[in-house]
């Protein structure tokens, strides 16, 4: 199968001029994915690696100051290739929900407080399909049904679910007209841990149900292993890792990865865990060579200066760091 | 019925308060007034002629009598109730002995048929206008809408009402200049065209300040929904346009609207007393006009009495609305 969303050398930038001095913020600096149809697709990093602002391009729903300056989104939806910064308004409204949608970060405020959510779905499903609204009505009744959700909500108000429901209803409303690429941006924070079972529980059941492709985008490596196939690791607006998931875990190479995992609880060891030293760069002002070499333990001149490829360690797993690298050409050299 | 008890009940009696407390200041603060209207006719009438001054006095008492103005404070007051009760007013100072309850139903059809028409046009026009422009605020089209408001909007409406008057009534005569209708009252084509033709000029004049002043409470209440989370993501997900702003922006923006539309028709009872006076508009804003310049203070006390029940009444209504407008309110 092949990639059903791809990036070449996406840069996207926050540009802001006030009183002619222009700040520049690299969220998305040279990003080269290809995402599958039908996988799981995690993106992880810490708060303001530019995970969102990623996610805002590859939806095509971004407004200035944040610029697309370099590379390309490419959809491959039904053996049509497009690229999205040729599409028109109306090519990106009809996209939208019908092959691809979006969960949002934070699920608790976007229902309209002043609509039943099965109002709430008609606004959404008609504004798609050609349907009254006693057809949406049994649509939404049945497709809340087989994901186990209770009828009762239907004629409820957001503000009298909880907020486990909440969600799930949201993720309900983002996938009811079966969408082949579905983004999901942190669906599990802000929710305790016995709900967000729940939530990502049906989150693999949307996807598993009609093969849709799910990017997940969340801080929380937990939620990764549970859900993911193959991971990307964003570092201050830099893809520095990628690899499946069980690889990312178990043996992973570049040394910000290896902070991540190291810093999750284990239930074996008892010991103190870890915390990445420093705090993550501004992104107007990135560190040169490799953005993370302040903080790495390993860094050597070569990091500060010059800023390290992805390059290909192993099959399907790539990773940029120049210590990776030389280790890897010593090891061919042996 | 916990509803009822905790919550309807509490309200009507608070809304008894309110009525009780404004009748008995609307009683009081005239008594206190340093001119008195006995006075004030009786010099007038001996002014230019001597009067016996035993009929001074006899004249004197029975005025007294007549106006409720005999007896002790708490006297009058206890009268003032009962008469009140009964739906008596008592008699206009100035047009004796025609009672007030006629003299203000005679002006009450004409402010109200203004003052609806007018409240209600203006609301719903600013509040969709308003909102409109608050969600297509960066269209060209939304601005010099918004600069043109923002330019009507502190302009007084007594000048409004000067420029139509002069450009439509006297320059270009579309428009009577004085008066509410022509002819005899008669449900006739002639005679209710007539009420469309005068009023439209004083319904002009309030129609442009009330919109003004809605579109821009729209606007900045329609500026914050636009951020919110459900109108990004109902816009994200390629919800139509004219769905988002009927049922998104302006139903959450409804409360604050609704409040002022109540306080607006209560308010209706004062009159439109400048409109009025300029267009000579037969309506209670006139009589007020009038009434204060003649120190009619039963004239005067019955126009407040009535917009105090209007106000306190539509400020009830709001309040037993509100759930209707907005699922989320509850009781506690």
């Amino acid at each position: 199968m092949g990639a059903i969303i791809e990036t070449n050398n996406l840069r996207a930038y926050y540009i802001t001029k006030a009183y002619g001095v222009e700040r520049t913020v690299k969220a998305v600096d040279d990003i080269t994915l290809r995402i599958q149809e039908g996988e799981v697709y995690g993106i992880a990093g810490e708060s303001g690696c530019g995970k969102s602002t990623l996610l805002r391009v590859l939806l095509n729903a971004y407004q200035p100051p944040l610029t697309v300056v370099g590379g390309e989104v490419i959809y491959n939806l039904d053996g049509e290739r497009l690229n999205a910064a040729d599409m028109t308004e109306e090519q990106n409204r009809d996209l939208r929900w019908r092959k691809l949608s979006y969960i949002p970060q934070g699920s608790m405020h976007v229902l309209n407080p002043v609509r039943r959510i099965r109002d709430s779905f008609h606004d959404f499903i008609s504004a798609h399909r050609d349907v009254t609204k006693n057809e949406s009505y049994a649509m939404t009744a049945e497709y809340l049904r087989d994901l186990g959700l209770p009828e009762k909500v239907m004629r409820s108000y957001p503000h009298q679910l909880s907020g486990g429901m909440r969600q799930r209803v949201t993720i309900a409303l983002a996938t009811i007209l079966w969408p082949k690429l579905i983004f999901a941006d942190e669906p599990t924070t802000a929710l305790d841990v016995v709900v967000q079972r729940g939530v990502i529980q049906m989150l693999k059941d949307v996807q598993q149900k009609e093969g849709s492709t799910l990017v997940l985008i969340t801080h929380d490596i937990g939620v990764h292993a549970n859900l993911a196939d193959r991971i990307a690791i964003l570092y201050a607006g830099k893809l520095v890792e990628e690899a499946e998931t069980r690889t990312i875990l178990n043996e992973p190479k570049h040394p910000y990865t290896r902070y991540l995992i190291e810093s999750l609880p284990n239930l074996d060891s008892r010991e103190e865990l870890m915390s990445i030293p420093g705090r993550p760069p501004a992104l107007d002002r990135p560190p040169s060579g490799c953005r993370f070499h302040e903080r790495c333990p390993l860094a050597q001149d070569i990091c500060k200066t010059i800023e390290p490829e992805l390059i290909q360690i192993a099959p399907r797993h790539f990773t940029a760091c120049h210590v990776v690298e030389e280790e890897l050409s010593h090891a061919q050299a042996v | 019925m916990q509803l009822l008890r905790t919550y309807i009940l509490p309200r009507i009696a608070q809304w008894a308060v309110v009525i009780f407390v404004g009748v008995t200041v609307t009683f009081l603060i005239p008594r206190f007034s340093p001119v008195n209207p006995i006075d004030d006719m009786i010099s007038r009438m001996t002014a230019f002629q001597t009067i016996d001054p035993q009929a001074v006095v006899a004249m004197r008492a029975n005025m007294e009598d007549l106006y409720g103005l005999d007896g002790s404070l708490l006297d009058q007051y206890i009268a003032f109730w009962r008469r009140l009760l009964a739906g008596d007013l008592g008699p206009s100072f100035q047009n004796f002995p025609a009672p007030v309850s006629e003299i203000i139903g005679a002006g009450l059809p004409w402010t109200v048929g203004l003052l609806t028409t007018t409240t209600l046009i203006s609301w719903l026009l600013g509040i969709f206008v308003g909102s409109l422009v608050g969600y297509f605020q960066h269209q060209t089209w939304a601005q010099v809408l918004e600069r043109l408001v923002i330019v009507i909007y502190p302009t007084p409406y007594l000048i409004t009402a000067l420029i139509l008057l002069i450009v439509f009534a006297f320059y270009i005569p579309l428009f009577p200049m004085v008066g509410g209708a022509q002819g005899s009252p008669a449900l006739t084509w002639n005679y209710i065209s007539s009420i469309l033709r005068f009023g439209f000029l004083p319904a002009m004049s309030i129609v442009i300040g009330g919109f003004a002043f809605r579109f821009i409470m729209a606007k900045a209440l329609s500026t914050t929904e636009i951020a919110s989370d459900y109108v990004q993501y109902a816009e994200l997900a390629a919800v139509p346009k004219r769905r988002i702003v009927m049922s998104y922006v302006i139903r959450n923006t409804m409360l604050p609207h609704v409040n002022d539309l109540a306080l607006s028709l209560g308010a209706m009872f004062e009159g439109a007393l400048i409109v009025e006076v300029m267009f000579g508009y037969p309506g209670l804003g006139s009589k007020l006009f009038t009434a204060i310049g003649t120190s009619d203070y039963n004239i005067i006390m019955g126009i407040t009495l009535l917009s105090i029940v209007g106000i306190a009444t539509g400020s009830l209504i709001v309040d037993l609305l509100y759930p209707v407008f907005d699922p989320r309110v509850r009781l506690r």
